[in-house]
């Protein structure tokens, strides 16, 4: 007979806050401003965003390590808001790596099993299965202080796995390594991950690694959650302003709505009227703003619908930047592939053509 | 509006901050202890004594005090004491950091010795040798000038406790002159400024923090001495010695609050603005790791004068300890200087031994105790947040920022008579609990060995603490986190964590704790009875009767016993881990 094992890890916030007392003066900064999240069992969720908008005191709150001036926190439909961070099922990795220096790598290993009272042979088994598994066999008698700065990250990921936490939480692991190191390592904890299938809630403010790591992306802006989404659809569908200019590269054009059908609306956008599909109905006469990637457009000698002067050309290898201005308006205009090769002249009259889908309408604020 | 919204923030933010703390019961219970330990051991006794001064009896006097000549006389002799052994203490401490971290001079780990001695030496013992070199009968003023130059009085007390007390100035200014930055000086030079202006306009500037808060502890420490201007001061009275007349002479307590009260005052004030003002705006982290290298000062004309002016301390303070060394084996020093060791008999075998044992055990049993409270005192005013955790941190310095003749007679008021308590029921014979019994004076617990050992434990505290926190801010608080994270709770991280990390300033701590039990004078002359000796008691009646050959042998004697215990607690707790290396190393 099987009894079916309920996965373990799944993670609510409710309405979280937190406000600090201010470092300067008598008032209160909110860190995390009414912050609601579900994370099932086994996700990995990144929370991104600029340096201050809330994402570390967001991971310390679901760590235990700060507690929440309002709302709840739920490991399993079980409310933790309150409970010690030791007896929280979960283990952190953190930016600095906070490995023990005073031990060895295979003592940094043990000691939360030591401390959870696991029987030595068994200790000793699970810590020579860690070291195997992050490829620091034989490094297990040395010092913290002894090893390459991506040998630590990988203790300090050790450390934290032979837990067998229902969560994982980072606070930007990587951002101590090298370039070369921070690639590897992202598709090293990736499949790990996977493998292991941890609930993972993961803290960073380059979007590279939240895009190419996450299943959902978690868009935080001044202790506010901006959007949460797919890191398809986070490029694709910014629902604000700030998302769609964080994540990547982005055009902003100021246009009105012509006419509305269901989930399509009509606007004009660079002298080109489009159809685009919308996710609230927009009705005719509404402010929008089109929001258009930069590789989404591409130049044209035809200048008789939006001419526009080019700045400056920046010839890049693999791809051609354009700065172009004109009609009140700057814009930047990637070329890539073959037509990354035909240069267009600085102080040239050009426009721009894209496809209809490369248009995406934000309302106006 | 808005005041209402922060209030009620701020009302949540505590709840939170008690449910953090009890969450783990180790913590809280931990904290209750020490919080206990401070309002029995030091701020009761403390405000007993302010209660005494503002008694019925007591009120007056502060008009009376502060208007007779008599007593205006003694506090300007205080205030000049303390202003003068603040000045030249903290220019000797200036200069020997100065030599030691910038100038090119020979000698220099002979000077960091000297300047460190007086650290484990009895207060007096400096005062007790300069009267036998300089004093009415000296060796040298009488014996090679010819001279009866009189050393008693201010300017004798000015060279005794500029010499006792310069220890904390150099080490102060040592350390900030060693945390300065090269690339300042390197920048300044590049600007095109020569090593005077480089002086003038960037290592002192960036030292003022340093001047001012060595200035400033250094009058506290003087104008709370009492060995030495019990020995040196002649007609020259200072408020602490009136006080212990007061109390030993004229069994007046009121009277001795009431000075205590006028002592108290400014010494609390300076503190406070030392501690927290100038902590505060102290410009050099002496947490950053300096990068490049010092520039040296090799010009002849800065080098040598300065070396011959820090030589020539050195010298003297070498002179010093050489005539204490050398008086505990001659009969009568400087009258008849024939070889003996009768006052190592009376010392080690005859009345002297009993001291010299209790001394000893007491302070090797409050030294742990003070070493571990001092760094977990530390660790959760640095670690944790919790209402009044500005309040602990200021009353476990209390047992420094109090001159220590006011911790004993805070004693004397508040340990004297047990504190009983009678329940309210049980008819004709009530039960009666004593809950705090009798700790000082006749028949007291212990013969008094209680009330000592709480008196060092509370006089110890702060330098465990102060090195605890600076070596705790250090740690990255990261580390302690992960072993929470890992499912530590706080009891078990604070073990297995924290205290190695910090073992260095656990140790630095301890080692301070036992010297200054040792040598600690002023707050135990009060407590001492007929069961329980205490060396420096000891060695001030020796002097005081002119018997310097037993007062010697006491100092060399305890001096051997501190250097015995630094060895000891070396080898002990300072057996290498790794960790003081690890950190050190720059993990
Ligand atoms: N312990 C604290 N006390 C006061 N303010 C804090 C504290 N921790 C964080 N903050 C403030 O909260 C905001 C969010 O900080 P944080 O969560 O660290 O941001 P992030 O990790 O996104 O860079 C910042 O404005 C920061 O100054
Ligand atoms: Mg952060």
């Amino acid at each position: 007979m099987t009894v079916q094992r309920t996965r373990q890890g799944d993670l609510e916030l409710i309405d979280v806050v937190k406000s600090f007392p201010q470092r300067e003066g008598s008032g209160v900064v909110a860190a995390v401003d009414h912050v609601s999240l579900a994370i099932p069992s086994g996700e990995f969720v990144t929370l991104l965003g600029p340096s201050g908008c809330g994402k570390t005191t967001t991971l310390r709150l679901i760590a235990g390590f700060e507690m929440p001036t309002a709302g709840r926190i739920l490991l399993d439909g079980k409310d933790i808001t309150h409970q010690a961070p030791n007896k929280r099922d979960m283990a952190m990795v953190f930016q600095s790596y906070a490995l023990f220096p005073h031990m060895t790598v295979a003592d940094n290993i043990a000691y939360g099993l030591q401390t959870a009272g696991m029987p030595r042979a068994e200790i000793k088994a699970k810590v020579a299965a860690a070291l195997d598994l992050m490829s620091l066999g034989g490094l297990g008698e040395r010092r913290p202080n002894e090893l390459s700065g991506g040998q630590q990250q990988r203790v300090a990921l050790a450390r934290s796995l032979v837990m067998e936490p229902s969560v994982l939480l980072f606070d930007e692991p990587l951002s101590n390594l090298d370039a070369k190191l921070r690639v590897q390592m992202r598709s090293e904890i990736r499949g790990l991950q996977r493998r292991l299938g941890i609930t993972s809630v993961y803290v960073t403010h380059d979007q590279i690694e939240a895009m190419s790591m996450s299943d959902r992306i978690v868009v935080m802006n001044a202790g506010r959650i901006d959007q949460i989404g797919k890191p398809h659809e986070i490029y694709h569908r910014p629902r604000t302003r700030f998302v769609a200019d964080f994540i990547g590269r982005a055009n902003f054009v100021e246009t009105t709505v012509e006419a509305a059908a269901g989930d399509r609306a009509t606007v004009t956008v660079l002298g080109k009227t489009v159809q685009v599909p919308v996710e609230q109905p927009l009705s005719a006469g509404t402010r929008v703003t089109a929001v258009l990637r930069p590789e989404a457009l591409r130049l044209v000698e035809d200048t008789a619908r939006c001419p526009m002067t080019i700045e400056q050309g920046m010839y890049l290898g693999a791809e051609t930047e354009y700065i172009l201005a004109g009609d009140g308006q700057r814009l930047v205009v990637i070329e890539s592939g073959l037509s990354a090769q035909r240069l267009f002249a600085e102080g040239q009259t050009v426009c721009v053509d894209f496809e209809d889908e490369a248009v995406h309408l934000l309302p106006v604020g | 509006m808005r005041g209402g919204i922060v209030r009620e923030l701020a009302v949540r933010r505590y709840l939170n901050q008690f449910r953090r703390i009890f969450q783990d019961p180790v913590l809280a219970i931990g904290l209750i202890l020490v919080t206990l330990f401070l309002v029995l051991a030091v701020v009761w006794p403390v405000l007993a004594m302010v209660g005494e001064s503002m008694s019925e009896a007591g009120r007056p006097l502060f008009a009376r005090y502060l208007t007779e000549p008599t007593y205006q006389t003694i506090i300007r002799n205080t205030v000049v004491m303390g202003l003068l052994v603040a000045a030249v203490g903290t220019a000797l401490g200036f200069l020997f950091a100065y030599v030691q971290v910038k100038v090119q001079a020979p000698f220099k780990r002979l000077m960091h010795f000297v300047a460190l001695v007086p650290i484990i030496s009895p207060p007096f013992a400096v005062a007790t040798a300069t009267l036998t070199l300089f004093g009415r009968n000296g060796l040298i003023t009488k014996g090679i000038f010819g001279v009866r130059y009189d050393i008693y009085g201010l300017q004798g007390l000015t060279l005794v406790l500029s010499l006792s007390y310069f220890t904390v100035a150099y080490m102060n200014l040592k350390g900030m002159m060693q945390a300065l930055d090269p690339a300042l000086e390197e920048a300044a030079t590049n600007l095109g400024a020569n090593k005077w202006r480089i002086f003038r306009t960037v290592t002192v500037p960036m030292l003022i923090p340093g001047i001012l808060g060595s200035f400033l502890l250094l009058f506290v420490e003087s104008i709370a001495d009492l060995g030495n201007p019990l020995v040196l001061g002649g007609n020259f009275e200072v408020l602490a010695t009136r006080i212990y007349i007061s109390v030993i002479g004229l069994y007046d307590t009121t009277g001795a609050a009431v000075l205590s009260v006028i002592l108290l005052v400014p010494s609390l004030i300076i503190f406070v603005i030392q501690r927290y003002w100038i902590g505060r705006m102290s410009v050099v982290s002496v947490t950053g790791k300096p990068s490049g290298t010092p520039q040296m000062i090799t010009h002849p004309w800065v080098r040598w004068p300065l070396f011959a002016v820090t030589m020539g301390v050195t010298l003297l303070i070498i002179l010093i300890y050489a005539t204490l060394f050398v008086g505990a084996f001659v009969e009568v020093p400087g009258v008849n200087n024939s070889f003996t060791l009768s006052h190592f008999d009376f010392v080690i075998n005859g009345y002297g031994s009993e001291a010299m044992t209790d001394t000893t055990l007491l302070s090797a049993i409050s030294t742990p105790i003070a070493g571990l409270l001092g760094i977990l005192i530390a660790f959760l005013v640095v670690r944790k947040e919790f209402p009044g955790r500005a309040g602990l941190d200021f009353a476990g310095m209390l047992g420094i920022a109090v001159p220590g003749t006011i911790i004993g007679i805070g004693y004397l008021l508040v340990f004297n008579n047990p504190l009983d308590l009678t329940l309210p029921f049980g008819g004709e014979n009530p039960l009666t609990i004593t809950l705090i019994p009798k700790l000082t004076g006749g028949r007291a617990v212990l013969g008094g060995a209680l009330a000592i050992v709480m008196v060092f434990v509370i006089r110890s505290i702060p330098a465990a603490l102060r090195s605890g926190v600076a070596s705790l801010s250090q740690i990255d608080p990261a580390i302690e986190e992960a072993s929470i994270s890992l499912g530590a709770d706080n009891a078990r991280t604070f073990r297995k964590i924290t205290l190695p990390l910090i073992r260095p300033a656990f140790l630095s701590g301890l080692i301070y704790a036992f010297a200054r039990s040792m040598t600690s004078l002023s707050a135990i002359i009060f407590l001492t009875t007929p069961q329980t000796k205490i060396m420096t008691q000891q060695i001030l009646n020796e002097t005081e009767n002119g018997r310097y050959g037993n007062a010697f042998a006491y100092c060399v004697i305890l001096i051997l016993i501190v250097l015995v215990a630094i060895s000891v607690l070396y080898l002990t707790v300072g057996s290498a881990t790794g960790a003081e290396r690890t950190l050190e190393g720059g993990g």
